[in-house]
């Protein structure tokens, strides 16, 4: 019965073994296509509200679509995936002498302002990064006054006052990589080269660009190879 | 008995040819519902590969005013549906709010559009590579190089 089964077997393979070889000879264009595929950068922007509607709005672009379609518009300031920049109204603030500037300076800390209400804002160079923390609402914890208060309330205060305070608190994370700054001040003394910032964005690893929570809403925006909209994309 | 045969295996290979040169491009599908009195249900279903055949018969003086007023998005359209078609399935843009779902997404070389309220139920499924060819002849048209 055995011999039985253990030819049976043999024959079986005998007949696989051409689709076997085949599977074998193949799978490493398998492979390639997978990582080809991998290889794909994605721009994700998740907008979620966690008000009675529950908004949520998930946006996923392949940086490449982004980088053929930008030479393609040609509308007011936005020519060949290049924006004219002496036509943008920066209220006097030379934009590209500011991206220059940060550029060409050591990594530390540019801004710190400690608000006497909860504002933080924090401007720093690091590991390449330019990084933007704002975190803004009320400082204060509000109590309410009693002119007897037993511990059990005023614990029950406490914690109102603690959930109020963070769904009023909004923090505000930007981080962008300094060589898209090097690449958008690539173009010409008046432009910052799109294309050329998106093409090297393409080449980061996984990063969260900006991280908003304000309240009830939630802003996030990160680039990954995945081309799903993932709430746990983007290394942090 | 054989005569007939062949001649029944012969338009049977026609018809398999021709639906398959029809259909080699997909289906251009529109399926709108409104759930209200008097709501219009549009089902429209076609062969992609048809459109720009039917777009010979489209009056060149309309030709020229679409190919007008959308000129500058022209090329946006074309180079969106080109580097579309290389993408694999993916949603692009969702959005839900309430009891409202907005979905554009890409599917076996389509762009999808998918569209659910309570009020309203709007499918479009519309082959990128069929986009593709009328943005293209559109633009063309501009250039006097088609339909002359």
């Amino acid at each position: 019965m055995s011999n039985l089964m253990i030819r049976s077997a043999l024959h079986s393979r005998k007949l696989w073994s051409p689709v076997i070889a085949a599977a074998l000879l193949l799978s490493p264009c398998a492979g390639y296509a997978q990582s080809a595929t991998n290889a794909d950068r994605w721009l994700h922007v998740r907008v979620v509200s966690t008000d009675s509607k529950g908004e949520t709005v998930c946006v996923n672009v392949p940086l490449e679509l982004a980088e053929k379609i930008l030479p393609a518009i040609n509308k007011k300031e936005l020519h060949g995936g290049k924006i004219t920049i002496d036509k943008l109204d920066t209220e006097g603030v030379d934009l590209r002498a500011l991206l220059e500037a940060v550029r060409s300076a050591k990594d530390g800390e540019f801004v710190t302002v400690k608000g006497s209400d909860g504002e933080d804002v924090r401007v720093a160079k690091q590991g390449g990064f330019l990084l933007v923390h704002v975190t803004d609402g009320a400082g204060h914890i509000p109590h309410r006054h009693h002119a007897e208060n037993d511990s059990a309330d005023k614990k029950q205060d406490d914690r109102a006052a603690k959930q109020t305070v963070a769904t009023s608190v909004s923090h505000v994370e930007v981080k962008i990589p300094l060589a898209v700054v090097d690449a958008m001040l690539s173009g010409g003394k008046d432009e910052l080269d799109l294309v050329a910032g998106l093409r090297v964005l393409s080449a980061q690893g996984d990063t969260e660009l900006v991280s908003v929570k304000d309240g009830e809403d939630t802003v996030r925006v990160w680039i990954d190879s995945k081309n799903t909209n993932d709430s746990e994309g983007g290394a942090r | 008995m054989i005569l007939l045969a062949k001649v029944g295996l012969g338009v049977l290979g026609t018809i398999v040819a021709t639906g398959a040169y029809t259909f080699r491009e997909g289906l251009l599908r529109v399926d709108v519902d409104e759930y209200r009195q008097g709501g219009s249900h549009v089902h429209l279903w076609l062969p992609a590969a048809a459109i720009p055949m039917a777009m010979n018969f489209v009056p060149r003086r309309e030709f020229e005013k679409a190919s007008r007023d959308a000129r500058e998005y022209m090329p946006i359209a074309r180079a969106a549906a080109h580097e579309l078609g290389k993408l694999p399935d993916s949603v692009l843009v969702e959005v839900k709010d309430g009891d409202e779902h907005v979905v554009v997404a890409t599917k076996d070389g389509a762009i999808k559009i998918d569209v659910s309220d309570p009020e309203e139920q709007v499918h479009v499924l519309c082959p990128l590579e069929t986009i593709e060819d009328v943005t293209q002849e559109i633009a063309e048209t501009r250039t006097g190089s088609v339909l002359h």
